[in-house]
């Protein structure tokens, strides 16, 4: 794997671009913050959490009208005041919070697994600086097909303040 | 990588690079406490053991060491609950409202403003606990099959909604709060040694900056606000409604939601220029939180001020004309009745003393935003004051009119509070960044670097 590290986001945009359109395989770019359009030219698939969270707050709502309609009407109706059991305008305060509720934690979760993020997790970390101030390309070398010294180029003429090697683990 | 346009003031001043940001935002974590974080620290600590010491003679005596009486159930407690659940909204309102409606001017505030809305809860959520008198019940009004007969909560009740409010609203608080923190925390975990490293490390869940990881991090972040902007105006809508649904006349009117959610932002951004006045000078951050901000929010609080005002003066009118005498005489009674002064105070402080927010003088006098900010804290405390007791102290039966007057217990509760508040704020400050670093860096105009010669554009 080959890095080229910058320190300019727009550099670091360009670099990419040039390298998706040559043909290179663009293992992934680590920046310090969200590079708008960086997703879009690494070619990222649009991700799917809105689905997610869609079918999320779908669970919660239904969730919070069974129990509301189980509890008050079906397992044990009280008489408090004279209100009626079945009442949907007072469903409505329940079912839209634990709608958000259900909605924030199934996402979240979500996205951590999709992400393979758990507390503890120790982090693969390209450049210790890629928190900080720097921006890392990071691509794929295949044995015999990735020409090297052009890829070095690109990198360099990029304006890269560094290029290294770094060797993967299988 | 941001664009903005040059007739804008810069968000950032003082031509700050990447790094620049994050070693002066780190600055107060990485290095030795300050004498006076020391002090401030000491200061709420001690305060704090003023509100446990209170709590617990509350628990240990029975809440009939407090003012309350038969006529007025409902005093202190409740209002300090209601200041508090209103304090913490204007940081969901920065970090969701703001984001959904792409103001930039947001990113330097809303970490600070969110983690005041987490504490804000707290303390909101303590007293419900403490008003309760029998805290080993506190579960009583979650929706537990019992072992009493089979009976289930009653989800007709306001109350059990607000329960329901609160805990979402906490709840999901955290979680976009701890999302946001997450790039920070590896910022903080990256520069770190020894044992810090670990609790970073630990805390950072792996964060290493990918773009795949970002551009998911930015749907939720998105998603988040958009559930977390109907949340906020959901949580004081229900609030009130614990109110409003009520027959108590001052009580029973449907301008309730809205008039409290106005209220809470008004009072939580009166909150956090409260806070942010004095932290960008003591953590000198006056280059990410510029005077841009503060009189971006001083609007805010004049036009919410304006609205809470509106409402104040629309329920006069409705007392009046609804032709119903005990609305008429609730009113007239919380203007001109025993309690009349802290209606007046309200109206000073919520009405009329944001009004000087129109002067562009006012809006750049740090002391002076600072003292109205304080105006703004105490005239919302009183708002909730004035509807509670004033409401309540003459009930329909004249014969059982009377008065309320708190304790020192009561007091010392409200006071405590505070301590609580500002000492899990001060640990805030301490161990985490209290600016969203990787926010911030994102709308640093990219001139910043290359103005150094060090870019060059491939």
């Amino acid at each position: 794997m080959l890095l080229g590290i910058y320190d300019n986001p727009d550099a670091t945009l360009n670099v990419t671009r040039s390298l998706k359109e040559k043909g290179y395989d663009v293992h992934d770019v680590y920046t310090p913050f969200a590079v708008h359009n960086l997703d879009r030219v690494l070619g990222v698939k649009r991700t799917r959490l809105s689905i997610a969270a869609f079918i999320f707050s779908m669970i919660g709502i239904s969730t919070a009208i069974t129990l509301i309609a189980y509890t008050g009407y079906f397992d044990w109706p009280i008489n408090i005041g004279g209100k009626p059991y079945l009442h949907i305008p007072t469903y409505i305060p329940v079912t839209y919070e634990l709608g958000i509720l259900f909605t924030a934690f199934g996402m979240v979760a979500c996205f951590f697994l999709v992400n393979r993020m758990f507390m503890g997790k120790n982090p693969d970390i390209m450049d210790i600086r890629v928190t900080d101030d720097r921006f890392v390309i990071a691509v794929n070398i295949h044995e015999g097909k990735t020409d090297l010294n052009d890829l070095s180029a690109i990198f360099k003429n990029g304006g890269a303040l560094e290029v290294r090697e770094r060797i993967v683990e299988p | 990588m941001s664009y903005e346009s040059p007739i804008r003031e810069a968000l950032v001043t003082g031509g700050k690079t990447y790094s620049d940001v994050t070693r002066e935002i780190l600055h107060p974590m990485e290095n030795k406490a300050s004498k006076s974080w020391w002090l401030a620290f000491l200061f709420s600590a001690l305060v704090l053991g003023v509100w446990l010491f209170y709590v617990c003679y509350t628990f240990w005596e029975g809440l009939g060491v407090w003012g309350l009486n038969r006529t007025v159930g409902w005093a202190f407690d409740i209002t300090n609950f209601v200041f508090w659940v209103g304090i913490g909204h204007a940081g969901t309102l920065i970090s969701a409202v703001l984001l959904l409606f792409r103001q930039k001017w947001r990113m330097s505030i809303n970490r600070s403003a969110e983690a005041m809305t987490i504490f804000a809860v707290i303390c909101a959520a303590s007293f419900i606990i403490i008003h309760m008198g029998r805290p080993w019940m506190v579960y009583w009004p979650l929706p537990l099959p019992n072992a009493f007969g089979s009976l289930w909560i009653n989800f007709n009740s306001a109350l059990v909604w607000d329960v329901f409010a609160i805990s979402t609203y906490f709840s999901v608080s955290l979680v976009f709060w701890y999302i946001g923190l997450i790039p920070d925390i590896a910022t903080t975990r990256d520069r770190a040694t020894g044992m810090r490293k670990h609790v970073y490390n630990f805390f950072s869940m792996g964060w290493n900056g990918s773009t795949r990881t970002w551009h998911r991090y930015e749907m939720v972040s998105l998603i988040l606000a958009g559930i977390s902007t109907p949340l906020v105006f959901s949580v004081h809508s229900i609030v009130s409604m614990d109110f409003a649904t009520s027959i108590v006349p001052g009580w029973h009117t449907t301008i309730f939601p809205p008039y409290f959610v106005a209220g809470a932002i008004f009072s939580g951004f009166g909150m956090v220029l409260t806070l942010l006045v004095t932290g960008r000078v003591i953590l000198k951050q006056e280059n990410y939180i510029t005077m841009g901000h503060l009189d971006a929010m001083c609007r805010i609080v004049m036009l919410t001020g304006t609205m809470v005002g509106l409402a104040y003066i629309t329920e006069f009118f409705v007392a009046a004309y609804s032709g119903v005498q005990y609305e008429q005489y609730a009113f007239l009674n919380r203007a001109f009745g025993p309690y009349g002064w802290s209606y007046w105070i309200m109206m000073g402080c919520n009405l009329i003393a944001p009004q000087v927010f129109w002067t562009k003088w006012a809006r750049s006098t740090p002391w002076f935003i600072f003292i109205m900010s304080i105006f703004v804290n105490i005239g919302m405390w009183f708002e909730r004051f004035v509807i509670i007791v004033t409401s309540l102290h003459r009930d329909f039966l004249p014969s059982s009119w009377t008065m309320y007057t708190p304790t020192i217990v009561e007091v010392g509760i409200l006071i405590g509070s505070f301590g609580l508040f500002f000492t899990l704020y001060f640990l805030f400050a301490r161990f985490l960044p209290t600016i969203n670093m990787a926010e911030v860096k994102s709308i640093l105009p990219t001139h910043s670097t290359s103005e150094k010669g060090e870019t060059v554009h491939g």
